[in-house]
């Protein structure tokens, strides 16, 4: 089993470009009480609205800050023009955006959003490659969580294959 | 599957099989037969590349956020690393997503379901199925026309796929693009193929377990054949999953499940028609595999990993295209 694993293990870090597969959601259990979110995640609410960028040259106005989450107003992807390719770009009639933000010290940081569109995080114009990915806590409202190495500087955030123009997202960093 | 209008969709391409034409180059080994093709489907290369890029549109769902790559992901063989999967509505899979490789040769197609005896036909049971929903276009035909409508390179791959009907671009061309396209998956170069052929040996461990696979654990009496199936339904135990049982209601075809094809099984776990297995291991325990040692199950699951192909997984020709029209 040791090989197996070792062979899994290094095809799928080799093939992934920058991403993990979409985490799903199973099913949703009754949520009758709020859920109290881990530290790392405690940003998730309150939220501040952001439209997100189309392309590189809105970047600058589509920043978001570590820790606190966003509800983001994303474009309709054939308006998106991408800095990188997604893997899974969605139809016609799906929802992308960009995003930039700064990571002020390197570590692993964590990108919570409460659907399961494809996301990717660039560092100097190339894709990072995921650690984990998963879902969030039960009745959290988090969907799908991707964690990265950060080097500290600045960063691109590429949502795509949203299904629809709303998105809560939160970058955090991890303890 | 409870729609009708898929059956219906479906009977309609349910043409004759024949043999396939000569002027497809299929590329294959020596002592493989030919796959048998739709007589109305006949491949071409224009279809392909068209049916490739439906594959990967998730327009073909929707709220285009699913195509047929979402499950079927091709760094896990083209299958998907969850027990099941939600369909585009967030409501529950109801079996794990098989992968898809050398699928040309398969007939019936799913775990469960043996009508389905073409790729045409199966192709139109995710997109518009909803038992379970998956990429929920059900009576949702016509939107899927408009938006291939609204996108120019389509017409121009309609027109060069399918002359006959002047580019119509209906589910039934879509279908027959996609299958045509799925038929080009084929894979006959692992490194158990290779060593077959007088390449390197296999390492003694698999060597030990291929000894194990087709003799005294008796695998290959299901798992036969070039593609290690025997395209047949069998029980391997009771399941609240009903099987062929649910389209025939015969009594005799409850918790059956056709055989998966092992190729590139080391990549896609999740395995069992519920994915209930997490590891091959596990699979392996599920099989009943009691007489074979533990050391033993090591070495089948070594023999298994030398199915993979390596290059299969990585071959751009499957992957999401570069390019929306091709030059």
């Amino acid at each position: 089993m040791a090989s197996k694993t070792l062979l899994l293990a290094v095809l799928l870090t080799a093939i992934s470009a920058s991403t993990a597969t979409m985490a799903q959601a199973p099913a949703t259990p009754a949520c009758t009480t709020p859920v109290t979110l881990p530290a790392e995640l405690s940003g998730w609410s309150p939220r501040s609205p952001l439209a997100a960028a189309s392309s590189l040259a809105g970047l600058a106005s589509a920043t978001i800050v570590p820790g606190a989450a966003i509800d983001a107003a994303l474009q309709p992807t054939p308006a998106m023009q991408y800095l990188m390719r997604p893997e899974k770009p969605g139809g016609s009639v799906s929802y992308g955006g960009l995003f930039a933000f700064t990571v002020p010290t390197a570590g692993t940081y964590r990108v919570a959003l409460d659907s399961g569109a494809w996301l990717d995080v660039l560092a100097d114009g190339k894709p990072v490659t995921s650690s984990a990915h998963g879902h969030g806590p039960d009745c959290s409202g988090i969907r799908k969580m991707v964690d990265f190495p950060l080097a500290a500087g600045p960063h691109v955030l590429q949502i795509a294959a949203n299904g629809k123009p709303s998105l809560v997202v939160l970058v955090t960093r991890l303890p | 599957m409870k729609g009708a209008h898929i059956l219906l969709i479906g009977a309609a391409l349910l043409a004759a099989m024949a043999p396939a034409p000569t002027n497809w180059d299929w590329a294959l080994p020596a002592g493989i037969a030919l796959p048998s093709v739709p007589a109305d489907n006949p491949m071409s290369a224009a279809k392909v590349a068209m049916g490739r890029r439906l594959f990967h549109d998730a327009d073909l769902s929707i709220d285009g956020t699913m195509s047929c790559a979402t499950c079927h992901s091709q760094r896990h063989g083209f299958a998907d690393d969850n027990r099941t999967r939600p369909g585009v509505d967030g409501s529950p899979g109801r079996r794990n997503v098989p992968g898809l490789v050398n699928i040309a040769w398969a007939t019936p197609l799913t775990w469960a379901d043996p009508r389905l005896t073409t790729l045409e036909a199966q192709m139109l049971v995710p997109v518009l199925g909803d038992h379970p929903v998956e990429m929920g276009m059900k009576g949702k035909e016509a939107e899927i026309a408009r938006r291939l409508s609204a996108d120019a390179c389509y017409g121009k791959m309609f027109i060069a796929a399918f002359p006959e009907s002047r580019g119509r671009i209906d589910m039934a061309n879509i279908a027959r693009a996609v299958a045509a396209f799925e038929r080009t998956m084929i894979s006959f170069d692992t490194p158990f193929d290779k060593a077959g052929r007088g390449g390197a040996p296999l390492s003694a461990q698999a060597q030990r377990g291929a000894k194990i696979f087709f003799g005294e654990a008796g695998c290959a009496a299901c798992h036969s054949g070039v593609n290690f199936t025997d395209y047949r339904f069998h029980r391997l135990a009771a399941s609240i999953d009903p099987g062929p049982n649910e389209v025939s209601g015969r009594p005799d075809d409850l918790n059956l499940f056709r055989t998966p094809g092992l190729r590139n099984v080391a990549l896609t776990a999740p395995y069992l028609h519920d994915g209930s297995a997490a590891t091959l291991a596990d699979a392996l325990r599920a099989h009943g595999v009691k007489a074979v040692k533990i050391g033993q199950v090591t070495d089948i699951i070594a023999f298994l990993e030398t199915l993979t192909d390596a290059s299969f997984v990585a071959d751009r020709r499957y992957a999401y295209p570069e390019a929306a029209c091709p030059s």
